[in-house]
């Protein structure tokens, strides 16, 4: 036992790199989805029904390919076929960030068809083009809404980005693999590494929690009944 | 007499085979209140919509101070509507914002007025209609009275030639009825044109300059409140009356 102790502790500064590059791939993966989200669900819903067809294939297509084959399909394949020159991280974080703003879409998508149809004509009645309605009047309360949605996808992109091991990008469970087949102590070394995700996991929803409860509009409740 | 500050033509509106509303006409003088009554279904509420046209009207056109509305252009759409106050049944006030900022938005989205300028503006129309000292409150912390009364200030902070009122009071308890009307009085007697829908027909024969009925999407009898309300000619106009007075009290 105390070897595997020693065992964790010894790989502990270097799993901890590890979560740092993690985070990096999964805020900036987020980022990207919440911009590429928020044009795309505002679309799907208020746009010409041609764009709303092409978003629609564009959710499919994200939403529908396992993140593996979408990892080794723009890293392996587009990258070389193109011959361009990105690295493991940089196609990660891409990768993530389009799968996410599939996802994220649907989520601000839904939001959105929440509303009381009622704001977005009092907006209009009162002379806004429909661009100042949705990001004056519309967003404002869809982004709020999207908030426990957005929670959820944080915690999927957290243990998705794993995957990207498969690129060897330097997270946290590659490292954790490479210590483990070095030193035969895959016990404590994996279970070190489930650990900090479920941190990870927990900073993270905790942090969206506060988040919602301060951007909370006075009169109503985020706590349910 | 004057040119009419706001003429609307044969304007009709389909939803797939049903004509929801078949050529009404109207001329509203300035100061003038014209009351629409009817049941529901009868295409009063299409009607509004299509004046400002958050409703696009298949047919007709509507003038404002003698200048045709080009809807179709949206910069002329954008800064008509900001001529047309909206009074909503359900008041639609923006959930996220106090009353205050409610108020204040479309003066600093639209007419592009500075923050602090239209706050001023916007503290001025909530005292106009006594809920100064609710300014912060936000929608969920306001009752349906005050939040019509918020409504309706929102709607004044803009300049409005006319306002459309669709049935303002229809979703509140009856003792808060009193505090919108009374507000809706004032700006009466302060010469807003305004075209209101109601069932409220001791309020409307008090104030109305005209009252229109409409049925099935047609304006079937207009006239002022005593003609209508005790002497219509039209046999419909008269069950609708006798029975909306059982039902709202005597006049």
């Amino acid at each position: 036992m105390p070897e595997s102790l020693i065992a964790i502790g010894d790989a502990l500064p270097y799993l901890l790199r590890g979560s740092l590059v993690t985070l990096v791939v999964v805020v900036g993966a987020m980022g990207l989805g919440l911009v590429l989200g928020v044009p795309l669900a505002v679309g799907q819903v208020y746009g010409h029904p041609a764009l709303r067809r092409v978003i629609a294939v564009y959710v499919w297509f994200f939403r529908g390919i396992p993140l593996l084959v979408l990892l080794f399909l723009f890293y392996f394949g587009l990258c070389t076929a193109l011959d361009i020159n990105l690295s493991a991280f940089t196609v990660a974080i891409i990768v993530l960030g389009l799968i996410s703003s599939a996802y994220q879409s649907q989520i601000f998508r839904g939001a959105i068809l929440s509303l009381p149809e009622g704001q977005f004509k009092a907006a209009r009645a009162l002379g806004m083009s429909d661009l100042k309605a949705i990001s004056a009047i519309i967003l404002p309360q869809a982004l709020r809404l999207s908030i426990p949605g957005w929670s959820n996808e944080y915690s999927i992109l957290l243990k998705d980005s794993a995957v990207t091991y498969a690129l060897g990008v330097a997270e946290i469970m590659a490292r954790a693999h490479f210590v483990a087949t070095r030193t035969y102590q895959q016990l404590p070394l994996y279970f070190a590494a489930g650990v900090i995700f479920l941190i990870l996991t927990w900073v993270g929803t905790k942090g969206l929690r506060l988040l919602e409860e301060k951007v909370r509009i006075p009169g109503y409740s985020t706590h349910g009944l | 007499m004057a040119a009419p500050i706001l003429r609307i033509e044969n304007v009709s509106k389909r939803y797939g085979k049903k004509d929801v509303l078949k050529g009404a006409s109207l001329d509203v003088n300035k100061g003038d209140l014209k009351i629409l009554i009817g049941p529901s279904g009868a295409g009063k509420s299409t009607l509004l919509q299509c004046i400002n046209f958050l409703v696009k009207p298949d047919e007709g056109r509507i003038w404002l101070d003698g200048q045709e509305v080009r809807y179709a252009h949206k910069r002329d759409l954008y800064a008509y509507r900001q001529k047309v106050g909206m009074i909503f049944q359900d008041f639609n006030l923006f959930d996220h914002l106090n009353a205050l900022e409610n108020v204040r938005i479309g003066m600093v989205k639209v007419r592009g007025m500075g923050k602090a300028e239209a706050g001023e503006r916007a503290v001025m129309e909530l005292e106009r209609v006594g809920l100064k000292d609710h300014m912060q409150k936000y929608p969920a912390q306001l009752s349906g009275g005050q939040k019509q009364r918020v409504s309706i200030a929102r709607a004044l902070a803009m300049d409005p030639r006319v306002m459309l009122l669709d049935e303002p009071t229809s979703a509140l308890d009856p003792e808060l009825i009193g505090e919108v009307h009374a507000v809706i009085r004032d700006l009466g007697n302060n010469g807003m044109t305004m075209i209101m829908a109601t069932h409220q027909i001791s309020f409307a024969s008090s104030l109305a300059s005209e009252i229109i009925f409409m049925e099935d999407g047609r304006i079937l009898e207009r006239g002022t409140p005593d003609n209508i309300f005790n002497h219509a000619e039209n046999a419909r106009t008269r069950e609708f009356c006798s029975k909306i007075t059982e039902l709202y009290g005597e006049r």
